[in-house]
């Protein structure tokens, strides 16, 4: 075999320096700063051309320890970090952590403060799948659907502010329910939300549902099949895509999902195309779900168990009556201590199951706090499904499985 | 820690208690099917079992946890198909021996109901992984080694997780591990840092 070169020296090739066997794969490493990777992840890539023979995925560069700081605060202290592990969904994270806690003390919000959790529960998936959406489009080129996207999440955060003064990292639900009232507007906004939402909904199904480039990159990519989903321990959407039907809501239900009428959406292939299907829809039983709270929600009642010694005692009455002060200066300073035992609770996060295990001793620190966060887990699909496919499909698989490298790392 | 763990108490709100749902099957354990099939398979690796707020906890021994868990998964019956979490804690502070209890949290899909499976171990004793059963179990080992140093027996790739490859300084959720580490890290270029200069505008 030779080659002419331009300058017409002969050059020789031998048979023996073409690649072959193990020389033919190259290691390429795609991280830890990418712009399709949704934070730090580094992903080292063992490519045979343009085919993945072996995905291997390094975590860790947002590792903070929460589990080891959840160790040294008390209970109550912790709930801020909790935003900080998943931030695009920070009152799921909440939520979740709350209602663990809340177990474990044998306590239970009351019914106007739990179904405030709700709504603020699904405005947080509804945040953490626009995020999604505009992130997943914009990485395989749809740019301007993160535009859209950030611009109807923007209503969402705008409703957070309102009901808790922070946007992204809202430290909103408390022991036994909230210690504020809930604004006299509020309820408006989450109305006018609920009525402005399905006509953009459909604006970004008509840009994506039907696309011909959407569909070619989506379509038969990254295949899980419900067997591998279920060994793998996948949950949410990359879990219920491939046709498995679990969502906690409905199988173990939490908070008052018992008393809602939605729909758990399933996909049949377990593709790219039909985990997107899956959370558009679960856009649309959320904005059902709200709908349906606002409807039942009692229109006066309390917000928070003031009587019992878990719960922060009022403001009010901290202001005005001896007894509530001196419970709120030890609830401050000393904290609570709920009994000792273990708890495991486990709520539909945005991402599939959120699961705090919080074991206590009977201080008022609790003994180890477990987050496990869904993320985490559905990132080993990754392998799984980057294994065989080409290398511009990597950007659609890590934007399928919906990840916050703040959750992942913890 | 069984007999220390108080059977539920009272609840402080009346009414429907928020946990009581029925999501980890019968409170008595002697009444729960899991309970009484790892029982019966299982006599010599049966320790006990441990209800708290409605959460039923099998605890087994060490050895057999891969079987009771591959019994557990397979079983017509029972079924727990999903490994929901692995994780491990130090009890350190709670009992002298044994140090660790790995925690295996189950749930079965089809029959919507969860398991907890504990078994304790001491330092260097080795765990028999559940990859073989589950694929998902092998990052949550990984981290589980990463924080706890916990070798698990049979796991194919048992590397650090979360924490650098070369990390030399022990598992940093043990709970003899201090919060801030063993040294203090200096960030790159800042070996030197400039002497603090005093504000004019604080008090001298």
């Amino acid at each position: 075999m030779s080659l002419e070169i331009s300058q017409g020296t002969p050059v020789e090739i031998s048979e023996e320096r073409a690649l072959g066997g193990s020389q033919r794969q190259m290691v390429l490493n795609m991280g830890p700063q990418h712009p399709s990777t949704h934070g730090v992840l580094r992903v080292i890539l063992t490519m045979e051309g343009e085919t993945i023979v072996e995905c291997d995925p390094v975590l860790g560069y947002l590792h903070r320890g929460v589990e080891k700081l959840g160790e040294t605060h008390r209970y109550s202290q912790f709930v801020p970090w909790t935003d900080r592990t998943d931030y695009v969904a920070a009152p799921s994270n909440n939520l979740g952590y709350i209602l663990a806690v809340e177990k474990l003390c044998g306590i239970e919000a009351p019914e106007r403060a739990t179904y405030w959790r709700m709504i603020m529960g699904e405005l947080a998936r509804l945040a953490s799948h626009l995020v999604w959406l505009g992130t997943h489009a914009l990485d395989i080129g749809a740019l301007s659907m993160s535009l859209y996207c950030f611009r109807e999440r923007e209503s969402i955060l705008d409703i957070f502010e309102t009901f808790c003064g922070a946007r992204l990292t809202t430290n909103m639900m408390e022991m036994g329910g909230f210690s504020r009232e809930v604004p006299e507007k509020l309820p408006q906004m989450v109305r006018d939300f609920c009525n402005m939402f399905p006509e953009k909904q459909a604006e970004y199904e008509a840009l994506l549902s039907a696309n011909p480039i959407w569909l070619s990159r989506t379509r038969g990519v990254g295949v899980i099949e419900p067997e591998a989903a279920i060994s793998m321990s996948l949950t949410g959407a990359c879990l219920r895509g491939s046709g498995i039907n679990y969502d906690i809501r409905k199988a173990t239900p939490y908070l008052y999902y018992d008393r809602m009428d939605f729909e758990v959406p399933l996909g049949t292939r377990g593709d790219v195309y039909d985990r997107y299907l899956v959370r558009m829809e679960e856009m649309r039983q959320s904005i059902s779900i709200i709908e349906q709270c606002l409807e039942q929600m009692p229109t006066d009642g309390p917000l928070s168990l003031s009587e019992s010694p878990y719960v922060i005692p009022p403001h009010d009455s901290v202001m005005k009556t001896a007894e509530d002060m001196q419970r709120h200066f030890i609830w401050v300073i000393k904290g609570f201590s709920p009994p000792k035992g273990e708890v495991y609770q486990a709520i539909e996060h945005s991402k599939g199951e959120l699961g705090y295990y919080v074991v206590s001793d009977g201080t008022p620190i609790p003994y180890r706090v477990r987050l496990r966060t869904p993320d985490f887990v559905n990132l080993q699909a990754l392998p799984y499904m980057a294994k065989g496919a080409a290398l511009a499909d990597v950007v659609a698989l890590i934007g399928t499985i919906d990840i916050v490298l703040g959750s992942v790392d913890r | 820690m069984a007999e220390e763990q108080q059977s539920g108490g009272p609840a402080d709100s009346p009414g429907r208690r928020i946990w009581d749902t029925g999501h980890w099957g019968p409170t008595v354990p002697d009444e729960h099917e899991a309970v009484k099939a790892v029982r019966e398979q299982f006599p010599d690796a049966f320790v006990d079992a441990v209800n708290f707020r409605d959460e039923m906890t099998i605890r087994v021994e060490r050895p057999a946890l891969r079987d009771v868990v591959a019994y557990l998964r397979d079983e017509r019956s029972l079924q727990y198909n999903l490994l929901s979490d692995l994780t491990a804690v130090d009890m350190l502070r709670l009992r002298d021996n044994p140090r660790f209890d790995v925690v295996i949290q189950l749930y079965s899909i089809p029959r919507r109901q969860r398991l907890r499976v504990k078994a304790a171990f001491n330092d260097g004793d080795p765990v028999p992984s559940m990859v073989p059963l589950f694929e998902g179990a092998n990052w949550l080992e990984r981290e589980a080694y990463d924080m706890f140093g916990i070798v698990f027996e049979g796991h194919p790739d048992l590397r650090r997780m979360l924490l650098p490859d070369d990390w030399d300084e022990g598992h940093p959720l043990r709970k003899d591990y201090p919060l801030r580490g063993y040294r203090e890290y200096v960030q790159p270029g800042f070996e030197n840092p400039a002497p603090r200069v005093r504000s004019r505008f604080r008090r001298p």
